[in-house]
């Protein structure tokens, strides 16, 4: 799959709220790829666009969405039917109010094998009971009766996982699966996508507001702010040669549980995506911003084969500037744990 | 629920007694001073009010008695009179439920669904219509052309026919009592699908494969189903005391015509017995409304067992 120049854009009563600018990533057979970003950037919208899921008020404005030589961009609700679920699937952020609090689970699951691929109820069931047991829900048979309610959000989870995973897609979208989730939970859930996804052969599209969360898991990673990529590149490529600005900031705020180092928080809030900034939006975020910064927004330089990056700073004439030395000499003590390790 | 029950009859009872106008017979002209003795001895209106109090409770309690009429019907046991009048009544104020539920889900569901379309503005204008204007002037309305000028309904109810004929010539009372409720449900109805709609479980249901209309048919309605049932109580005794002025448009002899009349009379255990029927229906629909939460909402069925 490859996006291409995304824009996403929402009427809303103060104005044209333009969530995505300008988005172009793609995603190779078998891959992790992890969009990172605050709250607000953008991400969630960028997946309910490839799944033409966009609340009413949305619209892609312009840009690309090839899936399998068609582009999903200019699909119409009907076409949809036969992506969503079968092709690519989604993951909610939050299992509870993802589930019908008032259908019993197995239905969930079944649901959409009869009403989507007409499949009998009895081979369906089967099916479920199946997906059941390998995201591991324990007890599937009783479970399968059972309400959300009745289940914890870890498992109310494994069930979201089991009816994306229903109709065998290629693509698996999760959007902040374990956001919702405590901590131990957390782990568990990433553990089991990680499985899934080598057993199945999936491509996983992994969105995050936490690089800590996809350290172990993401074969390339683009991080996302205010509707735009400002940074990608393999998962080397952004822990160990990070060189966007926010970038740093978000490696800064990873608690690191050796040192205990004072957290770093990342001054300010996200701009006002109605009323955005000339140049740069994370410019007057930025203490390393240059005055080009304010004015004219930065292409994407290229680093590396595999790595690009947003900034002014990457320009031939720029300034030379350094990442915060707390972030080199963190980012230096994991690469030689690293090496130890491999040893 | 009984102790409620109980609260209102006491109350009602103080309350109808201790009315002006509670000295019976005191001033007929037909009468002579013993005669009305009598009585009013018979009734026991001669006692103080908590000794009649008593006397109508034990009544009602070890007897099922509910007293006589001592003006309307006189000598007449009450409840052989209510007996008479209550299924008039109730089938007008049942049928009018049961088609107000199903037409306004239906119209909510419409509204819901073509949100911000000339159809939703429509049935919107539509609602405040008919929730604004009183239920009487759609009964004379309806009276007037449906049944008047285009001669397609009797104009007054006939106590003769049955079955069919019956609900012909009840129609348009009916119908005047349910234009309000029907407009009740559909703008509940419209404001919990369109939320149910933007909810992420309807989504989910998108994103499996389900077509917008699977998703709304299996997911959202049966879910902003669950909240209606609150809207069901005050629908039910809006259409009960509705029915009671509907009733006297169309000469209906049904409660409505009744209670007015006992009142007037006076006619105190009469109006007394209607005011406890009515409690009792209000009460019953609050129950049955409980229990069918039972039946939609899974949640509270099996509330409380909890596993894990
Ligand atoms: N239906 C909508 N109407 C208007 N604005 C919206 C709507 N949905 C999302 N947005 C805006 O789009 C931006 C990106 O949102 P989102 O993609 O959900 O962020 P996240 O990266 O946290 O997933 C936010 O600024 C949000 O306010
Ligand atoms: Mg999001």
């Amino acid at each position: 799959m490859r996006v291409d120049d995304l824009s996403v854009s929402f009427r809303a009563y103060a104005g044209l709220v333009k969530a995505v600018r300008g988005v172009s990533f793609h995603l190779d057979k078998g891959e992790t790829l992890a969009i990172v970003g605050e709250s607000g950037s953008g991400k969630s919208v960028t997946m309910k666009a490839i799944l033409g899921i966009l609340p009413k008020n949305g619209r892609i404005d312009s840009g690309s969405i090839i899936y399998d030589g068609q582009d999903l961009a200019k699909f119409t609700e009907q076409e949809f039917y036969q992506i969503r679920g079968k092709k690519i699937s989604l993951v909610f952020q939050d299992p509870l109010s993802a589930l019908n609090p008032i259908m019993i689970v197995g239905k969930q699951i079944t649901e959409a094998l009869t009403l989507s691929l007409g499949m009998s109820k009895e081979r369906a069931k089967v099916r479920a009971l199946e997906l059941m047991n390998a995201v591991g829900i324990p007890d599937c048979e009783t479970r399968f009766h059972q309400y959300p309610f009745q289940f914890s959000g870890g498992m109310r989870q494994r069930v979201v996982i089991a009816i994306a995973l229903a109709s065998d897609p290629e693509i698996l979208i999760c959007d902040e699966p374990t956001t919702a989730l405590d901590v131990t939970i957390q782990a568990r859930i990433l553990e089991l996508i990680k499985e899934i996804k080598a057993q199945r052969g999936l491509s996983i599209i992994f969105i995050t507001h936490d690089l800590g969360v996809v350290a172990n898991m993401a074969d390339r990673i683009a991080v996302m702010y205010a509707g735009k990529i400002v940074e990608m590149g393999t998962s080397d490529d952004i822990f160990y040669r990070p060189v966007h600005p926010y970038t740093w900031a978000l490696l800064s705020s990873i608690p690191d549980l050796d040192t205990k180092e004072a957290l770093v928080s990342i001054p300010g809030t996200t701009p006002d995506m109605i009323h955005l900034p000339p140049g740069d939006a994370f410019s007057p975020r930025n203490k390393y911003a240059v005055a080009l910064d304010f004015e004219r927004e930065p292409p994407m330089f290229r680093v590396s084969d595999t790595h690009c990056a947003a900034t002014w700073l990457l320009h031939p004439n720029a300034p030379k500037v350094e990442m915060p030395e707390l972030l080199a000499n963190r980012i230096r003590r994991n690469a030689e744990e690293r090496i130890a390790d491999e040893r | 629920m009984l102790i409620t029950l109980f609260i209102i009859v006491t109350i009602g009872f103080m309350v109808i007694r201790l009315m002006p106008g509670n000295t019976m017979y005191a001033d007929d002209p037909d009468m002579s001073a013993a005669q009305i003795e009598v009585l009013r001895a018979k009734y026991h209106l001669d006692k103080p009010v908590p000794v009649q109090y008593v006397i109508f409770l034990r009544g009602l309690l070890l007897e099922g008695d509910w007293g006589t009429s001592i003006s309307l019907y006189v000598g007449v046991p009450v409840w052989d009179v209510l007996k008479a009048k209550i299924p008039v009544s109730m089938y007008n104020n049942i049928v009018s439920l049961m088609i107000s539920l199903p037409l306004g889900i239906l119209s909510g569901v419409i509204a819901a669904i073509r949100k911000n379309t000339i159809v939703d503005y429509a049935t919107s204008f539509a609602v405040v219509i008919f929730i604004s204007v009183p239920s009487f002037i759609f009964a004379t309305l309806l009276q007037y052309f449906a049944a008047f000028k285009w001669r397609l309904f009797p104009i007054i109810y006939d106590a003769s026919a049955t079955g069919a004929g019956k609900l012909h010539s009840l129609l348009l009372p009916i119908l005047a009592l349910s234009f309000s409720p029907i407009a009740r449900v559909t703008r509940y109805l419209r404001a919990e699908l369109a939320e149910t709609i933007n909810s992420d479980f309807m989504l989910l249901a998108r994103t499996k494969g389900l077509t917008e209309t699977q998703a709304t048919l299996r997911h959202g309605i049966r879910n902003s189903l669950v909240p209606l049932a609150n809207v069901v109580i005050p629908m039910f005794t809006h259409i009960m005391s509705g029915s009671l002025v509907i009733e006297r448009i169309f000469s209906i002899p049904g409660m409505g015509g009744l209670m007015v009349s006992s009142i007037n009379a006076p006619d105190y255990p009469l109006t007394l017995a209607i005011l406890i029927f009515y409690s009792l229906v209000s009460l019953v629909t609050v129950l049955v409304v409980d229990l069918a939460y039972g039946v939609i909402d899974p949640r509270i069925r099996i509330g409380g067992r909890n596993i894990e």
